[in-house]
């Protein structure tokens, strides 16, 4: 049997396509597929060039055993979408070294458009989306070259071919992203954790947070709806921790309550605060002059249910898999493993209607036993010199921090065992986890109930899309306290040490603090110049526009979209809406390719030869369209020697039709009964050799 | 037509290993074609004017051009004769059969445009009197295409009148071999004796005109033609004279192979000398490669 031969000029743009379209996979996967495929793909050149033999079926048998060990080797498993495209890869490179007919080619290109869309598993950025636009146009190209075997098609015009047409079905391509229904998947992806993640955790102890500093990572991305609150009012919640060990702040209820008493989910009943905060809500929102903040948070994936808010946050239209939390918060239902958008209102409302039931008094008010003697006692010294006004006292201790000698700063000392005492009296150098910290213990060794919270201060505001963006390195804690009358009031300690820090924000802080290389990984540097914050900030508007309107295009938005547009959805609508766009694409692409100037029509003679052509077409024997007739019987003669014979008769019974002076009438049928009987030699050639 | 491959088969004896070039400069001369041969000196290009001149017995003249040339030394010059007190004309080399034009580009444009009209109108006029040159003409020019130092390279309005341009090349190891053996050919040459009378190559050239070529065959090659001119490669396409050119040597080769009737190779055999002088790289420089790209990219079926 002849094994198949990728056309010359089809070769280069297909182990091109092959090896871009894994490249991606290839910086994520293990070490030996890295090896592994040039690997192949070089062997395949090898084979191509005849230097090197398909290797038999024992080898690839176990190439392919060595592929799936490697997979459990590395991964644990062959399931899964990261041992899943691994395995995927590995098999595409074997494919390479085992195409015995032109069904093999077409088999290894399917493969690569699907090797090419696992690519969108792991990367989703504009860059991404642009980068398999091109390798599918490498892809394509090939596809065409393996459908044009003549020696003399050329690479670049199959280039074109391919660009071409993929150009043409863009606009078929946004149609269908816009109409066609958003359809659940049917297994869920489960992506193994790539280690901690970098961000809040539900406890907190000193020097926790001022680590996070050190990181780049985008948290979130906020758009507002109207006014940007200015930076000092940028305080993003997220967590409260109540439970405080004597060194670790954590975030903890007291066992045996009902849940409904700490979070509600939507359609999940409801509870006495639940409902307290609906009127509260219902009330503000009639009343037009309270002031509110309407935005849409774009969380990046925390593998957390944490959501960030500002003051007492309520989910603005359908609010799936959001619940509310007794402390003001916002949670999801299970974790955040991917980008994740919700819209939020926000209202600054007073929370005494809440109330604080003798469960959370006691639970706010717990201290260890022991430790921590001295913070003990200025506590009680200076509440009792306040006259027990708890406003008043804890207005005195943020003027402790501000008068004594503290100081903010992003490397503090280390700590020993009573973690309050030694800051408050020895060190006096903290973060704002520190302080945080040394003020709620305060509050509650003087008998105010008070907690911490935890989630991000601040927020870069990028002119160009009017929208925040906020980093890792933003993350803070600060403390809220209980005032009768009042209900839950935040305090920031932080504040009345370092305002810089909350009114100006973290960037300029860590400008001057950080070194050289952190200041220009947070992009401090680029602030500085304003062509390249310009370009920075243009890029993340980019990037944000992307996630927002096509990342972001879900069930939800798509509903919402179609809604505003089509006013009734249903299936039959939606349907029509893509029968009318698709002829609207198609119909311009029709005419034209109906109507274009084409040459006189071909004439009986000219279509036999056609004929002949498709004929050594099947029987895998390429003949380029610029070979005349006599070589065209010489190729085929060495091609296939025992139809050498009936191609000749064939040839010169052509060139007497066609050519000579005195062409006879029945050439034609001539030509025919020739024709068949080459076929015939052809197959059996095929079927014996 | 024996007469003829006798006659291809022993210039074939003095140029060796150089017989499809051979046969293209018979080729060319059976369509009444003008020849350029472009190669570097000692090639063997004059020992192949000779030998052709030899073979079909044809008068022979050999020109060595240079840049003091005037035209009058090509042509010939009107004298005085004070016994008849009349002007008489002394013809000039150009009055002869077969005509070797060495180093053509080494004239200047006015004698080398002197000796091109001459080609093309087959005719020499001066002093208001037209001379008819004799029948058969043929031009064999040569030029050096390295060495341009002091040339006058001929415009591409120019190079149009030949029908072909060919080049030798260095020959084939075994080729050279012979050659060495045997020492230097043009003696040879010199003393070959005819094949063909002159009337007997007229009557070929007669032929040639007769060889049949079909509508399928025209439909290949204007859609070469066409295909020179928009394909965007070259600062312009193929001109109908090229094409007529084209059929014309096509009609020979198909003759030289025995053929009543022109078929596809003979015109793929013909395109490269026919037409690669007639065309420039759109990209700057010759148009090397020009003829196997056409013939690549046009099928030869529609």
């Amino acid at each position: 049997m002849r094994v198949y031969q990728v056309p010359q000029h089809a070769f280069l743009l297909l182990v091109g396509g092959a090896l871009l379209a894994a490249a991606p996979h290839l910086l994520l996967g293990p070490p030996w597929l890295r090896i592994l495929l040039p690997l192949l793909l070089l062997a395949r050149v090898l084979i191509q060039r005849g230097r090197l033999a398909m290797p038999g079926r024992m080898v690839r048998v176990v190439l392919l055993a060595g592929v799936v060990l490697g997979t459990l080797y590395t991964h644990g498993t062959v399931l899964g979408p990261e041992a899943g495209t691994c395995l995927l890869i590995a098999a595409f490179g074997l494919k390479t070294l085992e195409m015995f007919r032109l069904r093999d080619a077409y088999v290894l290109l399917v493969l690569g458009y699907f090797v090419l869309a696992t690519t969108f598993l792991f990367y989703q950025s504009p860059l991404a989306a642009l980068y398999v636009f091109v390798v599918m146009v490498l892809l394509t190209a090939s596809l065409v070259g393996i459908n044009r075997p003549e020696t003399g098609a050329r690479s670049r015009t199959h280039l074109r071919l391919a660009s071409v047409m993929l150009l043409q079905a863009l606009p078929l391509m946004v149609l269908l992203f816009v109409l066609v229904p958003r359809i659940a998947p049917l297994w869920a992806l489960e992506f193994q954790s790539e280690g901690a993640r970098t961000g809040m955790s539900d406890s907190m102890a000193p020097g926790e947070v001022s680590r996070l500093t050190e990181s780049t990572e985008l948290a979130f991305r906020v758009e507002f709806e109207g006014a940007v609150p200015s930076p000092a009012e940028r305080y993003w919640r997220g967590m409260t921790y109540s439970l405080f060990d004597g060194r670790r702040w954590s975030q903890a209820s007291p066992g045996g309550l009902p849940r409904p008493d700490l979070v509600i989910f939507p359609g999940q009943g409801t509870a006495p605060w639940h409902e307290q905060l609906q009127a509260q809500h219902a009330a503000m929102a009639d009343t037009d002059a309270a002031p509110v903040y309407r935005y849409r948070v774009v969380q990046e994936a925390s593998r957390r249910p944490w959501l960030y808010t500002l003051a007492v946050p309520f989910v603005r239209g359908p609010a799936r898999g959001i619940g509310q939390v007794r402390d003001f918060r916002l949670v999801k239902e299970g974790d955040i493993e991917q980008r994740f958008a919700y819209s939020v209102e926000s209202y600054p409302l007073l929370t005494a209607a809440v109330g604080l039931p003798d469960w959370e008094r006691d639970f706010n008010l717990a201290l260890p036993e022991l430790g921590n003697p001295r913070s003990r006692q200025l506590a009680q010294r200076l509440f009792d010199a306040e006259g027990g006004d708890v406003e008043a006292y804890a207005l005195r201790v943020l003027a402790h921090f501000r008068q004594e000698p503290f100081y903010y700063t992003l490397e503090p000392p280390l700590l020993g065992g009573n973690t309050v005492d030694e800051f408050l009296f020895d060190t006096r150098r903290g973060f704002c986890e520190h302080y945080a910290s040394a003020f709620a213990f305060m509050m509650r060794a003087a008998g105010v109930p008070a907690r911490i919270v935890a989630g991000y201060q601040g927020g870069e505001l990028n002119p160009v899309g009017n929208h925040l963006r906020v980093h890792q390195y933003h993350a803070h804690a600060w403390a809220e306290i209980w005032i009768d009358g009042q209900g839950w009031v935040e305090f920031d300690p932080t504040g009345a040490v370092a305002p810089e820090r909350i009114e100006r924000g973290m960037d300029r802080f860590l400008g001057r603090e950080m070194g050289a290389l952190q200041n220009l990984l947070s992009g401090a540097a680029f602030s500085r110049n304003p062509l390249l914050a310009r370009l920075r900030n243009s890029i993340d508007y980019l990037q944000f526009s992307w996630q927002k309107w096509v990342l972001g295009y879900d069930e939800s938005s798509q509903m919402a979209f179609l809604e505003r547009w089509l006013k009734d959805v249903s299936p039959l609508r939606i349907g029509l809406v893509l029968l009318i766009g698709t002829v609207a694409i198609l119909l311009p692409v029709a005419l034209w390719v109906l109507l274009r100037r084409r040459g006189p029509p071909r004439s009986p003679l000219q279509r036999e030869y056609r004929a002949l052509r498709k004929q050594l077409l099947r029987s895998n024997i390429a003949v380029s369209e610029g070979l005349p007739p006599r070589a065209v019987s010489e190729t085929v003669a060495r091609a296939c020697p025992a139809a050498a014979d009936a191609i000749r008769a064939w040839v010169s019974q052509y060139e007497q039709a066609a050519y000579a002076e005195h062409a006879d009438a029945q050439a034609l049928q001539r030509l025919r009964r020739l024709r068949r009987a080459l076929r015939w030699r052809l197959r059996r050639s095929a079927l014996s050799g | 037509m024996q007469k003829l491959h006798d006659a291809l088969e022993r210039v074939g004896k003095v140029v060796l290993g150089k017989d499809e070039q051979i046969r293209l400069a018979v080729a060319c001369m059976l369509a009444r074609g003008h020849l350029l041969i472009e190669d570097l000196p000692g090639m063997g290009k004059t020992t192949l004017a000779h030998a052709l001149s030899r073979i079909f017995s044809l008068d022979y003249q050999r020109v060595q051009f240079t840049s003091d040339m005037l035209p009058a030394d090509i042509l010939g010059v009107s004298v005085f004769d004070p016994d008849s007190r009349r002007f008489e004309l002394r013809k000039g080399p150009v009055f002869t059969q077969l005509l070797l034009a060495d180093e053509i580009n080494r004239a200047t444009p006015k004698t080398q445009s002197a000796l091109l009209e001459a080609m093309e109108e087959r005719q020499v006029t001066q002093d208001g009197e037209s001379r008819p040159l004799p029948q058969p003409f043929f031009v064999v020019a040569t030029q050096n295409p390295l060495d341009q130092g002091g040339t006058f390279p001929l415009p591409e309005s120019q190079l149009d009148r030949f029908l072909m341009r060919i080049s030798l090349g260095y020959p084939a190891p075994e080729a050279e071999m012979s050659l060495l053996r045997a020492g230097d050919l043009r003696e040879r040459a010199l003393d070959m004796s005819p094949a063909l009378t002159v009337a007997e190559l007229m009557a070929l050239m007669a032929e040639v005109e007769q060889v049949h070529a079909s509508e399928d065959l025209l439909d290949y090659l204007q859609r070469l033609l066409e295909h020179s001119r928009g394909c965007g490669w070259f600062t312009a396409g193929l001109s109908p004279r090229a094409g007529l050119g084209v059929l014309r040597a096509a009609r020979a080769w198909a003759l030289l192979d025995k053929r009543k009737y022109v078929i596809p190779e003979d015109i793929q055999a013909v395109l490269k000398p026919v037409c690669e002088h007639r065309l420039q790289s759109a990209s700057g420089g010759t148009a090397g490669g020009a003829a196997s790209r056409l013939l690549e990219a046009v099928p030869v079926v529609r």
